[in-house]
């Protein structure tokens, strides 16, 4: 098509004159790229001057001069514009090439010819490095007076404001611009997203209605679209028009055909000429409406013979056309006022729910219905990390994995929609009798937190304004050629497959959802954060305290020590022997004191110290401890058992001695067996359930040592075993079993959980104890 | 330089005890006194005090009524100016860290005792609640101190 374009453009002008353009083979193939600002012609209705933008000399002008206003083309190129115009007028464009061409279009301009004026509307505008002059003559009866526009306008005005629909609207409005342009035909036209569209409101003379008709988006490709966008509105009075060329056929100053984007006479695309044609329609109009910047419709005007609307009136159709556009927003704000009122509660009820919960799945999950009302959905699957919960009708689990991860890199904004899903994605063929549609919400790609909404397929019967899908033919030569579509009765389709579209308010909602939780989750975030932050911190202080305080209760207790000591010493003949045993009792007690004190800075400082990790033989630890622990009892004969060598492992130690010697010196003192015996083993976490291990340790976990000693001595009972671990927690008389300060398994089980591990221990009342521990994160999961 | 006065020969030096707390001086002190050697016993209650006397500042500007010590005993916690800083002045300063200094306090911190040998502290005792114990400790110190060692000569004055 460009290059057909292109060819044509570079042929002799005579023979473009004699060629009617529309009857030439059309091919609709890429006629997305048909150049149609640059057609180097324009419509019979007006004359077209272009001017030097510092000399105002025309420099190329439409070829129909000789028929509006008796001068040759010849006639005008090289000379000034003043050739035409008196110097007011030519002053009167001069001042508007200053200016705003909006504020001061159309002029009002006169041209003398042979005693007679002929009077036209001169609208210029600038583009490329040129300015454009189009004269339209004015028909005798047009005014353009400010007030007679005012009262064309002011009634239609107020009651577009006051539709309180925008269907209301739009019928208001089709049925006003008949009224002020007696076309056959006015629709609203609105665009859909893929650029197709169907008409929304009539206002007709003709038997058969277009209303509720759609049209394919290449009825009105996309740089047509473009030219809706750049103008307001576009007339065509005759579509069977002779297309007028301009002399010289390109701009002479960029030597390119010459960009006719702002032209309101520029030459209809030949296609376009086509299409009107086999629609029946000579004459039409164009008001576009514009929301947000974009394209949203159109209000489209046909008539079965030719018809002009003078400058005025397009004028009047055209500022209505731009409040209509304004009122759009107003319009679809209030659309489904009450829906919207439902979502905006939905979606307060959900966060406070979800606000009061801990964990993201759990509040979700507990809204159930609420979660599919919140859309107007029938089933939803909420996915966090691994887990998914799923609501109502869904596809199965693994349908929705695969579905999420096809999803993923779709997400816009956060957010996926589509209404036929099986288009795009053909798996879900197999379930678009329940998720057709699919709505879903990206909430953290870290945390794989999403929302997926669905809806069942619902069959639908479309009517098209002719069979939408181009005919192709083959032609002669063997290539395939296609052509505007010969019938425009209605054509209709039943489309499976898809669900009711997701309304643009419950896609806000889902959006507006979204930034909602985030800020629940940042706030949770942030309390945690200054929890641990509060935790750590009181800690520590509790660290520091018990080291201080215990270190300050000795000097006292020193004190007392002494004097006691000092009483007994000096005054040991005035004391009856009733008095030093009470003295030595004190003294004793005393020392009891310290050692607890010293017990609990011990146990403090653990908290403190830094871990010094460091490969340690397990095995040579082991039996150093045991050397100690016997130095002082070589007396006893106690069976130390250590059934397969110990690992090296990473570890600190001193604390790690320290465990030990806890674990063997309470295995020493608590049994009153004859035979007594202590094994020091380890097992691989995975062999845990063959040694008898409780269930605590999950098979599944890599392998990592759980080290154990096991006695054969007084056991402790079960209502005891969650005690032990307590500190200065005793289970037995203070001087029983040799005593003690009650702190040796507290301090295991801090230097164990120092190194990250667990601590736990099993045991069967008069036959012993098996205290079994991890010294690493993972072996403790 | 010597001098014949304060170096004369017989004449013991003093030991300064930097000791806050009146019962834990009692009890040194009831020791010390029970030793065979006679030793003059200068007491200080704070760093400040201690530091005062050292430097013979203040009220310890008289030379003969503060003479350089023989031994310093030094508790850790101290009210105001504690005995770390006190042993990290003492042994900074040219003159006075010939002067042995024994750490006397009730803390077993591993960092107390890593730090004051660090400061260069000649030896360091966890006081005991052991009155046995006590007594053979102070009597250890004495005997160690003031019959076993040599000192050196006093470089100052």
């Amino acid at each position: 098509m460009t290059d057909e374009i292109l060819h044509l453009t570079d042929i002799d002008l005579t023979t473009i004159a004699s060629t009617p353009i529309a009857s030439t083979t059309i091919d609709l193939t890429n006629c997305d790229r048909e150049p149609i600002h640059r057609p180097g012609s324009i419509q019979p209705h007006g004359i077209l001057l272009v001017l030097q933008e510092s000399t105002l000399e025309i420099i190329q002008v439409s070829s129909n001069t000789a028929d509006l206003l008796d001068r040759q083309p010849a006639e005008l190129l090289g000379k000034p514009l003043s050739e035409l115009l008196d110097p007011e007028q030519v002053k009167l464009i001069q001042t508007c090439l200053a200016e705003d061409f909006e504020t001061i279009n159309p002029l009002n301009l006169s041209i003398k010819r042979l005693h007679q004026s002929m009077h036209f509307d001169g609208i210029v505008h600038r583009i490329d490095p040129v300015i454009i002059l189009e004269l339209e003559p004015k028909l005798a009866d047009s005014k353009t007076d400010f007030f007679v526009f005012y009262q064309q306008v002011r009634g239609t005005i107020t009651r577009i404001q006051k539709a309180p629909t925008l269907l209301e609207m739009c019928q208001l409005v089709v049925k006003e611009v008949r009224r002020l342009t007696n076309f056959d035909r006015v629709m609203v036209y609105q665009f859909d997203p893929e650029g197709g569209g169907h008409v929304i409101a009539e206002d007709t003379n003709q038997e058969a209605p277009y209303l509720d008709l759609h049209y394919p988006p290449s009825d009105i490709p996309k740089q047509a679209r473009q030219l809706y966008t750049l103008n307001w509105l576009r007339l065509i009075p005759d579509a069977s028009y002779q297309p007028v060329a301009l002399i010289p056929a390109h701009n002479p100053i960029t030597n390119q055909p010459l960009d006719l984007s702002l032209s309101g006479l520029r030459s209809v695309s030949p296609l376009h000429l086509e299409y009107l044609k086999n629609m029946g329609v000579t004459a039409s109009m164009s008001i576009s409406l514009i929301h947000d910047q974009k394209l949203w419709g159109l209000i489209a005007c046909h008539h079965s013979s030719p018809k002009y609307i003078p400058y005025g009136t397009r004028t009047v159709c055209e500022f209505i056309g731009q409040v209509m556009s304004v009122e759009l927003i107003n319009k679809e704000a209030s659309e489904d006022i009450d829906y919207k009122m439902q979502l905006k509660s939905l979606q307060t009820q959900f966060v406070e729910a979800l606000s009061k919960s801990e964990h993201f799945l759990d509040g979700m999950a507990q809204l159930d219905r609420q979660l599919l009302d919140l859309v107007n959905a029938t089933g939803a699957v909420i996915c966090s990390g691994n887990q998914c919960i799923r609501v109502g009708d869904t596809p199965s689990s693994a349908a929705v994995h695969t579905l999420l991860s096809w999803i993923k890199p779709h997400f816009q904004h956060s957010v996926f929609e589509t209404r036929s899903l099986a288009k795009n994605y053909p798996a879900a063929e197999a379930f678009q009798s329940i998720a057709s549609g699919v709505l879903a919400l990206e909430i953290s790609k870290v945390h794989h937190n999403y929302i997926l909404w669905f809806r069942p397929e619902v069959s639908q019967t479309v009517n098209w304004g002719g069979n939408p899908n181009k005919p192709v033919e083959v032609l002669q030569d063997g290539s395939l050629r296609m052509s505007p579509r010969q019938s425009f009765a209605r054509w209709q389709e039943t489309v499976r497959g898809s669900a009711l579209p997701w309304k643009p308010c419950e896609i806000e909602a889902v959006a507006e959802l979204r930034s909602l939780i985030v800020g629940v989750v940042l706030r949770q975030a942030d309390e945690l954060a200054s929890m641990n932050f509060e935790l750590q911190r009181s800690n520590e202080e509790l660290d520091s305290f018990a080291y201080i305080a215990s270190h300050d209760l000795k000097e006292p207790l020193r004190g007392i020590h002494n004097y006691a000591n000092f009483l007994m010493e000096d005054y040991a003949e005035v004391l009856e022997g009733d008095g030093i045993e009470k003295l030595q009792t004190l003294v004793r007690l005393t020392q009891r004191m310290e050692d607890l004190i010293n017990s609990l800075l011990y146990f403090s400082r653990l908290g403190r110290a830094d871990l010094i990790r460091q490969p340690v033989n397990l095995n040579e630890l082991v039996q150093q401890t045991i050397a100690t622990l016997t130095m002082a009892r070589p007396q006893s004969e106690i069976e130390f058992r250590v059934p397969q060598l110990l690992p090296t492992i990473e570890c600190d130690r001193a604390q790690i001695t320290d465990l030990y010697t806890n674990l063997i010196s309470n295995a020493i003192k608590y049994n009153d067996k004859p035979q007594q015996w202590i094994e020091i083993g380890w097992v691989e976490t995975a062999e845990g359930d063959r040694e008898g291990m409780s269930q605590k340790i999950p098979s599944h976990a890599p392998t990592h040592p759980t080290f154990y000693v096991r006695d054969n001595g007084i056991g402790i009972a079960p209502e005891h075993l969650s005690k032990i671990f307590q500190i200065f927690r005793r289970l037995h008389g203070r001087d029983d079993f040799g005593g003690g300060t009650g702190v040796g398994l507290t301090i295991a089980r801090k230097i164990v959980e120092r190194h990250g591990g667990r601590i736990w221990v099993e045991s069967v009342p008069t036959q012993g104890s098996t205290f079994y521990f991890t010294l690493s994160a993972e072996a403790s999961l | 330089m010597i001098h014949p006065s304060a170096a004369s020969v017989g004449q013991v030096p003093p030991l300064l005890v930097v000791e806050d707390s009146n019962e834990d001086f009692e009890a040194l002190q009831r020791f010390l006194q029970r030793s065979p050697t006679s030793i003059p016993i200068q007491r200080c209650v704070s760093g400040e005090q201690a530091l005062a006397f050292l430097y013979r500042t203040g009220a310890y500007s008289d030379r003969e009524s503060s003479p350089r010590p023989g031994l310093i005993v030094l508790d850790l916690n101290l009210p105001g100016t504690d005995g770390r800083e006190v042993l990290r002045r003492i042994k900074q300063d040219a003159s006075l860290k010939t002067i042995p200094v024994v750490v006397f306090t009730t803390s077993n911190n591993p960092k107390d005792l890593a730090d004051c040998y660090q400061y260069g502290v000649n030896s360091y005792i966890v006081k005991p609640i052991n009155f046995a114990q006590l007594k053979q400790d102070i009597q250890t110190l004495v005997d160690y101190w003031f019959e076993v060692t040599a000192h050196a000569e006093r470089s100052e004055d």
